[in-house]
């Protein structure tokens, strides 16, 4: 049963793990705080799967619990405090279609977004990743009148980031 | 420079991270340990609870006996003990509630508040052991200075009111120091939880 459970929940997280993904480069600025965020969030996402009942969908749950993780659980170990920034030489990267314009686009709204405050950055993900109000405010538990507040200063502060 | 109204078209078009994980990987993951601080909550929690009985495994039990017999403190430090040990059980109770409720499922305010509600309970605990040290202690320097034992042991024109003020001054200080390196630790642990809580909270 347990392996049966295991197995199920390492499919689909494999399947899904690109939100991970966009969290943990939003809340990390480097490859070894990225791997070691993705696997604190594993974790969690690992121990709270026999609570998971399917009321929402695997993905929603899942930026949940990310959130929850970079934000309010998860501690840098120290060991990956120093090494440089790599996001920021993306270049590097081998895409079968690399597209060069548009990797550079992606990698200034990263960094835009990581100069945001915590809360922010969950607010600006959301928002990219086509999220309604409804399920922002369930996320965050705040009302949706506040999520809205807090979109769009969240947005204005990232068109002045974006554009200065 | 990104244009705004693409920044959507942008993010969408992304590709698979570059570490990308497989199976295997992610199944190694999931029984590695966890660097959550909810861990460390509760270890330090605990070192919380039990700190003061530990300490107090140090000090010698005779001697304090003597001490209470002398100056006819024994019913009170046992009426002080019951009183204690009642409300001790209460926040350890209050603590393991408040522990069980945290839920990385939770909403992200939701966790942060059962997170926040749970060191609350130790920090009330420290606080409670601070003031109760203090009654404790202020009992304990009356019934001593007004003890006939403790008159004769003093030269003639002593000023038992100047020994008074003196005695709780560093009485005072002494626990002022505690609750200031109490509040250290507390808002060491909790200091980014406590900026993001507010965070959310705002216009709400």
């Amino acid at each position: 049963m347990t392996k049966d459970l295991e197995h199920k929940f390492v499919t689909e997280l494999e399947t899904n793990q690109n939100i991970i993904h966009k969290v943990c480069r939003t809340y990390t600025n480097n490859e070894a705080s990225h791997k070691d965020l993705f696997q604190e969030i594993t974790i969690q996402l690992w121990r709270a799967y026999p609570k998971f009942r399917g009321e929402s969908k695997f993905s929603t749950w899942m930026y949940r619990v990310a959130f929850n993780t970079a934000i309010s659980l998860y501690r840098k170990s120290k060991k990956n405090i120093d090494t440089s920034p790599i996001y920021d030489n993306y270049k590097e990267l081998e895409y079968q279609d690399y597209d060069d314009e548009h990797d550079k686009q992606l990698d200034l709204l990263y960094k835009a977004i990581r100069s945001l405050n915590d809360i922010e950055k969950a607010l600006a993900l959301l928002y990219l990743e086509d999220k309604s109000y409804k399920e922002i405010s369930n996320t965050l538990g705040i009302s949706e009148v506040n999520a809205r507040v807090k979109m769009n200063r969240t947005k204005t502060k990232l068109k002045n980031i974006l554009n200065p | 420079m990104v244009p705004l109204e693409n920044i959507k078209n942008v993010w969408q078009k992304q590709e698979d991270c570059r570490y990308k994980f497989s199976k295997e990987e992610i199944n190694k993951m999931i029984y590695k340990k966890s660097s959550s601080i909810v861990k460390w909550i509760l270890i330090i929690s605990i070192l919380e609870f039990t700190l003061p009985y530990i300490l107090l495994l140090f000090t010698d039990y005779d001697s304090s006996k003597d001490f209470y017999n002398k100056y006819d403190l024994t019913q009170i430090m046992k009426m002080y003990f019951i009183i204690h040990f009642v409300i001790i059980i209460y926040f350890i109770f209050t603590f393991y509630k408040n522990y069980k409720n945290i839920s990385v499922g939770n909403s992200v305010k939701e966790l942060m508040k059962n997170i926040i509600r749970t060191r609350k309970t130790v920090k009330y605990y420290i606080y409670y052991n601070i003031g109760m040290a203090a009654i404790i202690g202020v009992h304990i320097f009356y019934k001593v200075f007004t003890s006939a034992i403790f008159k004769e042991t003093l030269p003639e024109n002593a000023n038992l009111l100047t020994i008074w003020v003196l005695a709780m001054v560093l009485f005072a200080f002494v626990l002022f120091i505690l609750w200031g390196v109490y509040r250290i630790i507390y808002g060491f642990l909790l200091k980014k939880l406590n900026i993001n809580y507010t965070e959310l909270e705002k216009n709400e």
